[in-house]
This record gives C-alpha cells, structure tokens and sequence, in this order.
C-alpha cells in the first residue's frame, strides 16, 4: 500500500533510481534535522546551541585538544565500519568487533613481547599478520557455524565478544602480561611502536586503503559479485551455484582479520597507550566498535562513503565530551545527539525509497 | 494565518476530486439482479514513464460476473487496487449504485460493499477458519460470541452453497478451500461486489473446477463479482457473463462472453494472433543426455518425495513430467540441478556420473535450470540485468580474468541476449524487480539458454505467464529441442506437457505412473494417472518396455 500524506497537492512517488547525489543530498538534510533536533534539548538546558556546537567542533579538530584523539578514534571506527559492512554484503550480521578488537590485541602483543627485541622493519608487520590472523580465527568460528549449520551468527559473535574480553582480563590483570601497575599490561617496546607520517601513526592511511580496496572488491571482483549476488538472495545465489558455507567463511574471516589488524592501530598507534590499559579502558574502546554498526548503516554498506561518516561520527563522539566538560551541562548529552543523529538517518532513508511531488494542476 | 486557510480552501474546493461528495453507506442491501452496481468513468492513473489507466469505463451489475482479461502490465492491478481504495486515480469518478464515490482507503470501500480476494492469500493458517472470518471484523466486541459468528457464517455458506468445515484449521485445508474462507471472510463483511485477483492460479484442475462452481451459484443471486485474468482463458470463458479486455492500460473490448472465443480473447489481450497450437519440429533424437536411474529425494520437510524414478533423455528430446505440485516433481528437478541432496540412485549426464557433483559444477558442464520462482530464486530483484546474467558468467574464464569480472563482455552479452530474447526494459542497467512476470522469465531464459546447456531443466516454465509470454517461451523451448538440447519439462498444465513432448512421465506422490510416449498419450488417461488412478495392465507393460528400451 502506498503511504499516504495528509496534504492536498502533494503525492508520494517511488524513487527508481537513486543517484549518488540524491544520497548524499538526504545525508546532509539528515545531519542539519539532528543539530535542529538537538538544539531544542540544548535550550531546553540552558545552552546556547550555536556556541555549544563551536565548542563541540572547534576542541574536536583542534591539534592541540582534541584532534589527534579524533583521528585515532575516527580510524578505529573506520576498521570497525569496515568490518561490520563485508559481511552484511553477504547477508551477514557481524556484531564481534569488539572481540575480533580483544583477540587481535592478544596477537599483537603475544608477538611484540615474544619477539621484542626485534627490528620494527620485521615485528611491526609481525604484529599485523598475528593480530589479522586472531581476528580472521574469531570470524571463521561464527562463519562456519553459520554457513555450515546454519547458526545465528549475531548470538555466536556477540557471546565470543564476552570471551574475548575475559581472555584479555586474564592475560593483564594479575596474569602473565600484568606490568607495573596491577591492572595494565607491560609496555610495548619501542621498536613496536607505529612510525609516523606527518605527525599521525601510518595505520591512519592504511584503513581508507583498504576502504577503497573493499569498494573495488565489490565493484569489478567475482568473489565480491559472489557476497553481493548471497547477500541479495540465499536461493538465487545457490542456484548460480554459488557455495554459502564458502562466501559467509570468506566474509568473516576478512571482516574479523581487518577488525584484528586495528587492534595494532589502536594500543601501538596512539602514544597515550603502548600498553594494554585497564579493563575500563580496553572496555571503552571495545564499545567504540558498536558505532561501526551505525556508521555502516548510514551510508548504506558503501565503504568509500564510511570514510568521511566514520571521521564525523569519530569527532561528534570526541567533541561531544565539551558538552559536559566544558560547557558543565548534563552526563549523558553527548549521547542524545549521537541517538538523534541516527533516528534522523534512519527516518530520512525513507526518501531513498520515495520523492514528494507537487502534483501538477489539471487543466 | 486565517488568510491561508482560507487560500488553501480555494484551491481544495478547485480539485475535481472534491466535487464527487464521500458517502459513508450506501445501502447495497437489497440490491436487485441486473441493476448496475458499480460504473467507473475515464479512470486514468499515470505512474513514472506509464500510463498505468488510461480511461477506463467499466460497469458490472449485480448477479453478474465480469472478468477483466489482459497480459501483465496491462494495468489490470492498478485498476484493482482503484476499485478497492488502495490507489486514487488521478482522473476519472467510480459511482456505486449510480452514486459518485471516492475512497479514501480501502476501508471506505469496504464500508460500501466492496470486498478483494487477494491472489497470494492473507490467512493466519493456526487459525480455524471461523476465526479467520471473524478476524478484525468490525460486529466483534470485546468478548467474542463464537457461537453466534459460527452461526451467521453457516448461513452464508447455505445461502452460496460452500460446503466448508469452519473448526477446520486453515493449515489443514486445502488451497481451494482456503479461497472459498476468502471469500466469506469478504462476505461476511457484507460486500455484494467481489473483486478476486487471479483466483485459480494456485489452485489444481479439480480444485479450479469446484471453485469455479461456487462462483456460478454465488452470482444466481444479487453478488457482483469481478475476477481479474491473465491467462486460463477457458476459465474465462467457462464462467463469466461479460469480459473487459485491458491492453497497456487501455480498454480494447467489451464482449459478453457467449459471443467470444478463445482465440479472439488471446487476440486481443496481445493484440495479434496467437496460436494455441504448437507444431512439434521433427527432430532426429540424438545420443543419450541424461540417464536418471532410480533416484530418490527428501522433501524440505524430511519426507521422501522422490520415490526412485529412472528415465532418459536424448538430444533434441522434450521429456515431460505431468502431476499436481507436490508429487515430487520438484524434489526431482532440483536433484538433478544439483541443488538438493540425493537418497540413492545414480544421475548420468553425458556418460559421466553426476550425481555428487555441485551446482556450480553442473552450470560449467552444461546443465541449465529454469526454476519456477522468478523472483528471489530466478533472480535477484536488486541486481541490474547485467548482474543478473553475470550470475550465470561470473565463474566463466571467458568473463573474468584474475578474480576481476570483465564488464564490457559481460555488458555486450547482455545486450545481445536482452535483445536476442525480447527482454522489454527502459536499459540493461534497470533492477530486475521493476520487470513483469513476463519478463522476468525472458530473463532468466536468456541467461540459460545463450549459454548452450546440453540439458534444460524447466520447471513450471509457464506458470502465471500471460499468453503472449507463454507463446514466447514454449517457441523458445521448441527452438532449443531443434538445436538438440536435450529438455526436461516439467508442468502442471497437462495440455502443455501433451503440446510439447515427446514423452510424458505422470507423476504421482514420488513416482511414474508410467512413461508414456506423446503420440499415444492422451488427456483423460494422463489426467487419471496425475490424479493416481491405478494403470490397466496393458498399459503398464508398454511402458516397462520403453524403460527397458532405453537402457
């Protein structure tokens, strides 16, 4: 049935074709309805919307403040967008971030404690692989319970998530990998650190590489037309004789591998950690994930589009921190903008499906 | 403020729409045979790149049935949906019992008397079926008196001459009781103008012929009704009063049916001749394709549905499979497209055993299967065209180089086999979903059949096909046979199985009734053995000795 509006002259029509710019046009109307949308909760506080959004903006690009913190952010959500939207592709939910994060930190650091004495020309990419392989290892689990028996892959990965996080928990609180203080683990070493290009880690390139490497998967590549043909219809695909158990394998061992890979960025990448920190700490980055589920969503599983949603996702959670430091205003406001943003993206998706049209008067 | 109201008002009242004043009731109780109880006049309705109505005058009066016959596309849906208040046209008036009406919903229409039966049915199957009739009904109050309902919906089944079980759950009953529940659930309602979408497309011969029945009994009285055709054009013929025949979206004939033939309706529903005979090329039989033998299937449910049957098929040979859905016929078909596992017995194709080998492996070797679900299953809706056609190319070195799909070959096949086959789309890049039934299964022909398989499948190749595309496809099949595929048709439509093979196979739960050859094939006892009935032992000894003929 069509949806109907209460309004004489106007009529809905189905949109056929949705263009580029029609998707980027209705990003942008969604993002002004959630600072519009926002502002009434800010002057419902007291604050003035148009200097809080200053604040909000200029502490998180500002490279004295907030912006290092923003890039590292912003890329770990990048991987996690990355992660989370292959697998969709093919029909998969992928909600194991946050343990394909815990288990590739415990390859990464597994190597560079082992191997620390090693050049960083031979233990950085060490880590990588290992940190890649630990993810990758995760994926598999929740991809062949699902393609062979047919599993929930979200109950599957969601548990593993809890297992990841006391993996790590009994690896740094009070087990072999605890440093001085109780609850952390014991520092990189040097050579693990990640070199810097202009001032930021390199992995901060290497996650919209490997964005525009996954667009071009899909675009041109077979195995990428295989995970779009399963993700758009299970029966179609087995019919073009298509393997389930071998694509859903596919997508979430390269989804839980890219995931894995960040784990490098985020504790060898930021200068603030080189170490595992405490739980809470790890906890807090692990929940960043999540919004990789968002970020993925919102630009419709196209991975060049999560490059700039992630970097502004990545600074709305950053800057959003003023709101209550800052500017003194209520815990818990930043994350009302954040559910505004999305609830405004998800009821503006309806005119990918439909365009409002003045109906022409008839003569 | 009150300025613009006052403006908006201006403009509201210029609409022709406002003119026609909303009537809550109409009483069309007591409503006499032969008084005209709904008119529609000019009805157009544009859609983006169609006119889906263009002027459309139609008129039905009570205790009459009036089809309205066309191909899909031809605007037969969107007329529906305006008759029962899902769309509003964007010109033109509907007057019921001489009164102008417009409707705001399907509830306004429903409110006037107005009922639809909807093809794909919209039963809750754990429900009986007084519950189902009794459902949202606006006479429930907060505590049901089921008893009461039970009795009022008996009466109406008196009144029409249903004979159903109403404690029955809907599961439980067979699709054309289902329909029946249906339509007394509109009934019920009290509507006296029925509109039923394709009302005999799921249902089998007997079950059509039962049905078909009760339409005849339910229009003696004062019931209008209006049944929406695309193809079946016996049925048309057999049952209605007058026909109305739509062509893109236009009204090409109104004729009362004892004036019409068959041949004239399928005239002009295409708008040429078309014929319903097929001439069977004389084609000299080839080597041996397919060799099945004694091949067994679960069912999805975990029933054995393919009780070992064993047949050949030879190059440029049309071997048809004749039964009502669900003997097994499908578990068969996918068997051998390698889409379901096997219980034992052995497939030969070409001399080697496939029987272990993978869908992907018997698409390279050159096995093609036309699925009866067009959408999800035959195609993928969201993908273009060319994606679609990718889905049989993309393992094909020809297409691909180092993992990377070949775009411009895969864009220049398309368009030749789009065009090749009579694909109508606005370009190869449109989405599969926005295509016609009809066109659908063009696609997916021309996705099979460019690619030279040495054995086509086709599993319900025409089923809810309109005339002009069943032609098509039955032509293309024929083609097939002359370039010497080897072709497994497998149908629910006897006359199509008896037009096109060269041996037909009645199946019945599982099993050949036999395996008879066309020639000495004929309707009444290939009807009997689809509906089970035992063979006459002469019967059966021929056809063992055809078996053992081929092996």
């Amino acid at each position: 049935m069509r949806p109907k509006l209460g309004l004489r002259g106007l009529k809905l029509e189905k949109v056929l074709v949705l263009t580029g710019r029609d998707a980027v046009k209705i990003s942008v109307a969604s993002i002004i309805t959630a600072f519009i949308l926002f502002s009434i909760f800010l002057l419902l506080e007291g604050a003035n919307p148009i200097e809080a959004y200053g604040h909000i903006f200029s502490y998180a690009f500002d490279p004295r403040l907030g912006l290092p913190t923003t890039i590292h952010r912003s890329t770990i959500l990048l991987f996690a967008t990355l992660a989370f939207i292959l697998p969709l592709k093919a029909g998969l939910w992928n909600i194991g971030m946050e343990g394909q994060l815990y288990l590739g930190t415990v390859g990464a650091f597994a190597v560079a404690y082992a191997f620390g004495n090693l050049p960083s020309g031979i233990l950085i990419p060490l880590m990588l692989i290992t940190a890649g392989l630990f993810g990758a290892i995760y994926g598999a689990f929740a991809g062949f319970l699902k393609g062979k028996l047919g599993v929930n892959e979200i109950v599957i990965t969601l548990m593993l998530n809890l297992i990841g996080y006391w993996l790590l928990y009994t690896l740094v609180v009070g087990g072999p990998w605890m440093g001085i203080a109780e609850s952390q683990s014991r520092p990189l070493p040097a050579s693990a650190w990640a070199p810097m290009i202009w001032k930021v880690p390199f992995t901060v390139f290497l996650a919209p590489a490997i964005a525009v490497m996954l667009y071009f998967l899909f675009k041109r590549s077979t195995i990428g037309f295989q995970v779009k043909a399963l993700g758009s219809s299970q029966p179609a695909a087995e019919h073009a004789g298509i393997n389930p158990l071998k694509i859903s394998l596919f997508v979430m061992v390269v989804g839980g591998a890219l995931m894995g890979l960040s784990a490098y960025h985020t504790w060898a990448g930021d200068p603030a950690f080189h170490l595992i920190p405490r739980p809470e700490g790890y906890r807090g980055i692990g929940e960043l994930t999540y919004w990789g589920i968002m970020v993925g969503l919102i630009c419709i599983l196209n991975p060049l589009a999560a490059i700039p949603a992630a970097i502004f996702v990545g600074s709305l959670k950053e800057g959003g921190t003023v709101l209550v430091r800052r500017l003194g205003l209520t815990y818990g406001l930043d994350y009302v903008f954040m559910g505004i943003l999305f609830l405004t993206f998800v009821a503006l998706q309806f005119f990918y499906r439909y365009r409002i049209m003045r109906v022409k008067k008839k003569g | 403020m009150p300025a613009l109201t006052q403006k908006i008002r201006n403009i509201v009242s210029r609409t022709p729409m406002k003119r026609g004043r909303r009537i809550r009731k109409i009483p069309l109780e007591g409503i006499k045979r032969g008084e005209t109880i709904l008119r529609t006049k000019g009805i157009t309705k544009k859609f983006p790149g169609v006119v889906a109505n263009n002027h459309i005058d139609f008129e039905i009066k009570a205790g009459e049935i009036h089809a309205v016959l066309g191909e899909n596309g031809a605007g037969k849906t969107t007329l529906m949906n305006i008759l029962f208040g899902i769309l509003r046209p964007d010109k033109g008036e509907i007057y019921v019992r001489g009164r102008r009406v417009e409707f705001k919903s399907p509830l306004d229409a429903i409110d006037l008397g107005i009922g639809m039966v909807h093809q794909h049915r919209k039963l809750i199957p754990a429900h009986t079926a007084l519950e189902n009739i009794v459902l949202g009904h606006p006479k429930t109050e907060k505590i049901l008196d089921m008893r009461r309902a039970g009795g009022e919906v008996k009466e109406l089944c008196r009144k029409y001459g249903f004979k159903i079980d109403l404690n029955t759950r809907v599961w439980q009953l067979p699709a054309g009781e289902q329909q029946l529940v249906e339509i007394l659930k509109a009934l019920y309602r009290g509507a006296k103008l029925l509109i039923l979408d394709e009302p005999t497309s799921v249902l089998t011969p007997l079950e059509t012929e039962r049905f078909l029945k009760s339409l005849r009994t339910m229009a003696k009285g004062e019931l209008a009704i209006i049944p929406f055709i695309t193809h079946k054009l016996p049925e048309v013929l057999s049952v209605s009063d007058r026909v109305t025949i739509l062509r893109r979206g236009k009204v090409v004939k109104h004729l009362e049916t004892r004036k019409a033939t068959m041949k004239a309706l399928a005239k002009h529903m295409v708008g040429r001749e078309v014929l319903f005979r097929l001439k069977k090329p004389k084609v000299k039989k080839g080597k041996e394709v397919l060799r099945v033998e004694n091949l067994s299937a679960l069912s999805d449910k975990g029933i054995l549905a393919l009780k070992g049957v064993s047949f050949s098929i030879r190059e440029g040979e049309i071997f048809g499979i004749a039964g009502i859905s669900g003997n097994g016929q499908h578990e068969l078909a996918e068997a051998l497209a390698g889409l379901r596992k096997t219980e034992g017995g052995k497939v030969v194709f070409q001399g080697r055993d496939i029987t272990r080998a993978s869908t992907l492996e018997r698409l390279k070797k050159g096995i093609g299967y036309i699925p009866p679900e067009r959408v999800g299953v035959g195609t993928v809706g969201e993908f273009s065209l060319v994606d679609n056609i990718a889905m049989n190319l993309y393992f094909d070195k020809e297409f691909s180089k180092r993992g990377l799909l070949d775009y411009k070959r895969i864009r220049k096949h398309t368009e030749k086999a789009i065009s090749e086959f009579d694909v109508m789309a606005p370009n190869i890049d449109t989405k599969a979903v926005h295509l016609s039934g009809g066109n659908l299964q063009k696609l997916i022909l021309a996705r099979a059949i460019p690619r030279t398989p040495r054995l086509l499948i086709a599993n319900l190749p025409t089923h809810g096909l309109d005339v002009g595309a069943t032609e098509f496809v039955r032509n293309r099949l024929m083609a097939c046979k002359k370039e010497g595929m080897g072709i497994l048709l497998i149908s629910e439509d006897l006359d199509e199985v008896l037009q096109m093979s060269d041996k037909i196979a009645p199946i019945y739960e599982g099993k050949f009734v036999d395996i008879v050859p066309a020639e000495k094939a004929s309707k009444e006892t290939m009807g009997a053995m689809m509906a089970g009935a035992p063979l006459e032992r002469r019967t059966k000894r021929r056809g063992k000795q055809l078996l053992g003929g081929h092996k």
